[in-house]
């Protein structure tokens, strides 16, 4: 018996120095497999001895192969635990240089035009305005003829127009008014629309770009007034620049609108006060006011063209420029940076 | 139109100063764009020339006597044209304006005696420039005595100087303010004063000592011929020259200040004519022949049509009717007698040959306008004796009597649509102001507008006069009542394109519409399509502007140029927008605008410490897989065999295509193009129709697989000439329906790997089932019928 035992101890003792040497997982559970296993030599060693001992022994056998195996299958886990600690121990030492860049991943960004129009669409659609759109290329009957500019109009020639060769009847547009026309045409109030896009006039100096970006707003309604605009066009300015700044409408002539208005908004820089640090403010010459757009109640000779009752409705309209609010916005001094693409520029815009 | 405050006190009293006059005006309509003072300057005194010799150290300078009125002072001056103390015309020209020492002239200056080449001179003799009067260094200022101005006088208390002049930008439809009176009313009626002004009747015809006939009365409804006598032409006095020049006008002669004065007074344009020059000594107005021409003042030959208005003698035309007037009977030194012209000419008429023959005067500019028909006679009446003695009657033809109109109001119109309380009483007030004469009830009244403002025609212009004098800032803030409007009409897919185009890293620009045909030309677009021949502009600004876009790509390949030579390596750009088409139907009013996403790629991928690989065909492909599938399109990349894309590379371009529907194309844009573009390396682009896009409905969740998946590889050599995409189709009919997917993962052709002629790939098939685990069996069986099939389909060598 103590034979047997001495045999268990040899082999544990051949199993301890094979389980030091196994420097990976595979190699630990390969030789627990030899030793400790169902098929490993302890327990066929131990299967030996019970099949030739006498009874009363075979329960002792069995102990005594047990305690081994027991302490067998510690080994193997002491030694697998051993193992990942190391592993554990030897990936906490690995480093990066947490100052190096980071490798790029871009997003492109949008143009300040796109980021402004979207913003003032949003703003009105919050009173109710819907987006309505027209082609670029119109014809003199929806740019100029519905909004009482018929030829040798004087007023024709505060828009100095492109006209298309070799037709007569065609222009670039010169607004977005005759989006108007063309909802007006296409359905019965109640209208309220805000129509953004580009439009082409042919004044080109450090202030003026041929092709620039409008955005006109149109509601039409029973009941609509005046008061109805200031109130549209303040809710307007509030959203876009703050609370603090404020709307003023300035009489003026448009022969689409009547009664006509310039609309100013509070200095942008100084936010009305008219003066920067006591000094005269520059960007609006000290009246705390700077112009944005137009603005008027529908002309009833728009409604004719339209085919709307006059009496029945009234509706007001307004326009501005989409880069010029840009400009008050982002501060951008010179209106010609909105076409060159240059990508430094884009990339400024978040 | 430039206005003088000292002139508009003249015509209404206040003690208000000129930034509250402008404020005033602005806020009525008549916007201020700036103010600027006239003769700022003190210590000029007029002095008269008594004696003149050369200095002895210069032969261009000049010592003159000048006397004050009390004693004589020795000056040095500059000028070549100080005047003969003994000339010609005696004292009639010899007083001069003599800045002495502690004078301060209007840039600021502060004068001292100062010694000029040994010679002590006490100030200075000035120009008009030095005293801010006009642009003129030529000579000193020169002028003759006259009952205002006597030497030794302070010239700027004298003539009541310093000025402030307003720019005021009159309006369009404000004709009636294009002179000093009109600025004046609505100054008046604001502050609720009387304008000083005598009132005239409205004209009526006479037959006075010119003969005038009118052959076209539509073109000319009324006028006027005054013949003027007892004239003698020579400069105007100081005093009405410096008004002129104050207000921006050239003094030329006494006959032409009156002409001008009477515009820069009551709007209405003046002509005078050399009488003694007039063929017949008559005045025809009549249409112009086809092709007659005429010189005109500013000594240019203008050809007339029949549908311009002329002012004629017996044999030819002598003036364009309120535009210019003839060079031929031209006022000069030696008019004797003056036909004075004061006439109403129709507004349209004026404006369309002033358009035609591109010639913008003070004249036409008024005339296009509206002017008064009733104030005719007495601008004649006023400007006469400015000039000379009438030789008789005026002569007043006047065949289309223009009358007052009166339209109803509503006062409850008014409030309704201002949205504003605005008592009767007040409205009848506002217009009574403004020279209009107001009768009838409180529901209703009648408005009798004179006919100086012919822009008040309809109830809705009452209105607006009412609301601007009222002052829209008593107005209230209302918001209009809340209404359901309908759908809007939907640019989703051009917005959500632009958010995803960034995401994937592009940079959004936005460039013009109309391009240089020349850069289409580039292009290389084929003569029989609608891509070559876009659609011109008929007055472009320049050349690089004079058709619009056929492609956004002129604007991407200009773009990556410009940023190119600004120094960025990597430029990844795009842009949303219009391209324009002839229209394809013949009876089509427009062209047809097609909303486009193009986008250039050019540079290389990002690395990482170090360069990354250069951009290809396929990261441009990448991107508009991704984006398509983002918008719930799958779309085939076509390479059709017998078509090309012109400006892109002809091998490595394809067709995008979304079901049957093409809708763009993707490739290398042609080393051609590039070079034209004088764009560095290689470049991508691609160009897809935005509106044959739509965006997907809504997608259907699908379960996630439970059950896990098989993979088995496949590699083998073919001819290099089948696509992946025949190929993909090929596996697509043959597999197993237990093949979820079948991906290419590599794509080999280096020579030495691969029979010549072929290339190597490697395709990857996921077998799963929806139910179970797939065992190996059924995943061998699957996949050993579809090695089977592929041998029977495709020529192919297995690896």
């Amino acid at each position: 018996m103590s034979d047997l035992k001495g045999q268990f101890d040899a082999l544990h003792i051949e199993y301890r120095e094979k389980l030091a040497r196994a420097t990976t997982e595979q190699e630990i559970r390969k030789v627990y497999a030899d030793y400790g296993g169902g098929q490993g030599a302890i327990r066929v060693k131990q299967k030996d001895a019970l099949k030739v001992a006498p009874n009363a022994e075979k329960r002792e056998i069995g102990n005594l192969g047990n305690v081994v195996l027991k302490e067998v299958e510690g080994d193997f886990e002491r030694r697998l635990g051993d193992l990942a600690r190391e592993a554990g121990e030897r990936d906490l030492l690995r480093s990066v240089d947490v100052t190096l860049p980071g490798r790029t991943h871009k997003v492109g960004r949008l143009h300040p035009i796109t980021l402004v129009r979207r913003e003032i669409e949003r703003i009105f659609a919050q009173v109710g305005f819907v987006v309505a759109e027209g082609p670029q290329i119109e014809t003199d009957f929806h740019n100029f003829e519905a909004l009482a500019m018929p030829k040798d109009h004087p007023a024709r020639g505060m828009m100095d127009t492109f006209y298309v060769a070799d037709r007569d009847d065609l222009v670039l547009r010169t607004h977005t008014s005759p989006v108007q026309i063309r909802t007006m045409l296409a359905g019965k109030p109640p209208v309220r629309i805000i129509a953004p896009g580009y439009v082409y006039r042919k004044d080109d100096d450090p202030t003026h770009s041929p092709m620039f970006t409008q955005v006109e707003g149109l509601c039409v309604d029973e009941g609509i007034r005046f008061s109805d605009l200031k109130g549209i066009l303040l809710h307007f300015v509030k959203r876009f620049f703050g609370a603090d700044f404020g709307v003023r409408l300035r009489p003026s002539f448009f022969p689409f609108t009547e009664p006509s208005a310039e609309v100013d908004m509070s200095c942008v820089f100084c936010v009305g006060k008219g003066s920067v640090n006591g000094a005269l403010c520059r960007t609006c010459k000290g009246s705390g006011w700077i112009e944005i757009g137009g603005a008027g109640m529908v002309d009833p000779t728009v409604f004719g063209h339209v085919d709307y009752d006059s009496e029945r409705y009234t509706g007001f309209a307004f326009g501005m420029g989409i880069e010029r609010m840009a400009m008050l916005r982002y501060r951008v001094n010179d209106i010609k940076l909105f076409y060159e693409g240059d990508v430094r520029f884009v990339r400024q815009f978040r | 139109m430039k206005i003088s405050l000292r002139w508009l006190r003249e015509l209404v009293d206040t003690d208000l100063d000129g930034a509250a006059i402008a404020k005033l005006l602005t806020m009525a309509g008549l916007e201020v764009e700036s103010r600027t003072v006239f003769g700022g300057f003190s210590g000029v005194i007029v002095a008269e020339v008594r004696g003149k010799k050369p200095h002895p150290n210069s032969n261009k300078l000049t010592l003159v006597d000048v006397w004050d009125g009390r004693e004589v002072t020795q000056v040095v001056c500059g000028a070549p044209n100080v005047p003969e103390p003994n000339g010609e015309r005696g004292a009639q020209a010899r007083l001069v304006l003599w800045a002495r020492p502690g004078a301060t002239l209007p840039n600021g200056m502060t004068l001292a005696p100062k010694e000029v080449r040994g010679v002590m001179s006490p100030g200075m003799l000035c120009a008009e420039d030095e005293l801010g009067f006009g642009e003129g260094h030529d000579g000193i200022l020169i002028f003759s005595g006259d009952e205002e101005l006597r030497p030794g006088d302070d010239v700027a208390s004298k003539l009541n100087l310093p000025d402030e002049i307003l720019e005021v930008n009159v309006t369009p439809n404000r004709a009636d303010c294009l002179g000093h009176v009109g600025i004046a009313r609505d100054l008046a009626a604001l502050l609720g004063k009387k304008l000083k002004v005598s009132p005239h009747p409205n004209d009526t015809a006479q037959t006075g000592a010119a003969t005038v006939v009118i052959e076209d009365a539509e073109g000319c409804p009324h006028y006027s011929a005054q013949i003027i006598e007892g004239m003698q032409v020579l400069p105007s006095p100081l005093m009405l020259r410096l008004r002129l020049q104050s207000l921006g006008v050239r003094p030329i002669s006494n006959v032409v200040d009156a002409t001008n004065l009477a515009w820069l007074e009551l709007g209405q344009p003046v002509h005078a004519f050399d009488y003694d020059k007039l063929a017949g000594q008559m005045i025809v107005v009549r249409r112009a022949k086809a092709g007659e021409t005429i010189e005109t003042l500013d000594k240019q030959t203008r050809v007339l049509t029949d549908e311009d208005l002329v002012i004629a003698d017996r044999d030819k035309p002598v003036a364009i009717a309120g535009v210019m007037g003839g060079a031929s009977s031209e006022v000069t030194a030696q008019t004797r007698r003056v036909l004075l012209e004061v006439a109403y000419f129709n507004p349209a008429r004026v404006r369309r040959t002033s358009a035609r023959l591109g010639l913008h005067t003070e004249a036409s500019h008024r005339f296009e306008r509206g002017c008064d028909p009733n104030i005719v006679a007495h601008v004649s009446d006023v400007t006469t004796p400015r000039i000379g003695r009438p030789a008789g009657m005026r002569t007043d033809v006047y065949p289309k009597k223009i009358s007052p109109r009166t339209i109803a109001l509503r006062p409850a119109r008014t409030e309704s649509l201002l949205g504003c309380e605005i008592p009767t009483a007040r409205q009848r007030e506002w217009l009574s102001r403004i020279g209009l004469t107001v009768s009838g009830s409180s529901d209703k009244l009648d408005v009798t507008v004179p006919t100086y403002r012919p822009d008040l025609e309809r109830e809705i212009d009452l209105i607006e006069e009412i609301a601007r004098l009222e002052g829209y800032e008593k107005i209230p803030v209302t918001v209009p009542r809340l209404q359901v409007v309908p759908e809007p009409m939907e640019s989703s897919t051009s917005e959500r394109v632009r958010d995803l185009c960034a995401g994937l890293g592009l940079d959004e620009i936005v460039t013009y519409g109309f391009v240089s045909p020349k850069q289409i030309a580039a292009l290389g677009f084929p003569n029989d399509t609608p891509e070559a021949r876009p659609i011109r502009i008929a007055n472009p600004i320049r050349e690089e502007q004079s058709v619009m876009r056929t492609t956004l790509m002129v604007g991407q390949l200009l773009t990556l140029e410009r940023n190119q030579k600004r120094g960025a390596s990597d430029v990844r750009i795009f842009e949303v927008g219009q391209r324009f088409l002839p229209s394809a139907q013949k009876d089509a009013v427009l062209p047809t605008e097609r909303r486009m996403l193009t986008a250039t790629l050019a540079g290389r991928n990002g690395g990482w410490l170090k360069p990354g690989a250069e951009l290809d065909f396929f990261d441009v492909k990448g991107l508009v897989e991704e984006l398509l599938d983002s918008l719930g399109h799958s779309a085939q990349f076509v390479q059709p065999q017998d078509e090309t894309v012109s400006w892109l590379h002809p091998r490595i371009f394809a067709r995008i295509e979304i079901g049957d529907l093409f809708v763009g194309v993707i490739g290398e844009v042609h080393s051609r193009v590039l070079k034209h573009f004088e764009i560095e390396g290689r470049a991508f682009a691609f160009e897809i129709d935005l509106d044959s896009i739509h965006v997907a409905p809504p997608a259907v969740s699908q379960d996630l697989p439970r059950f896990p998946a098989v993979t088995r590889d496949l590699s083998f050599f073919i001819d290099a000439e089948v696509s992946a995409q025949k190929i993909r189709q090929t596996f697509q009919t043959i597999v197993d329906p237990l093949c979820r997917e079948v991906r290419v993962i590599e794509d080999y052709r280096e020579a030495g790997k691969v029979p010549t002629g072929k290339k190597g790939m490697l395709w990857s098939f996921t077998y799963r089932a929806p139910d179970r685990t797939l065992t190996d069996a059924e995943v061998q069986a699957a996949h050993d019928k579809l090695v089977g099939k592929l041998k029977e389909t495709l020529v192919v060598e297995l690896r």
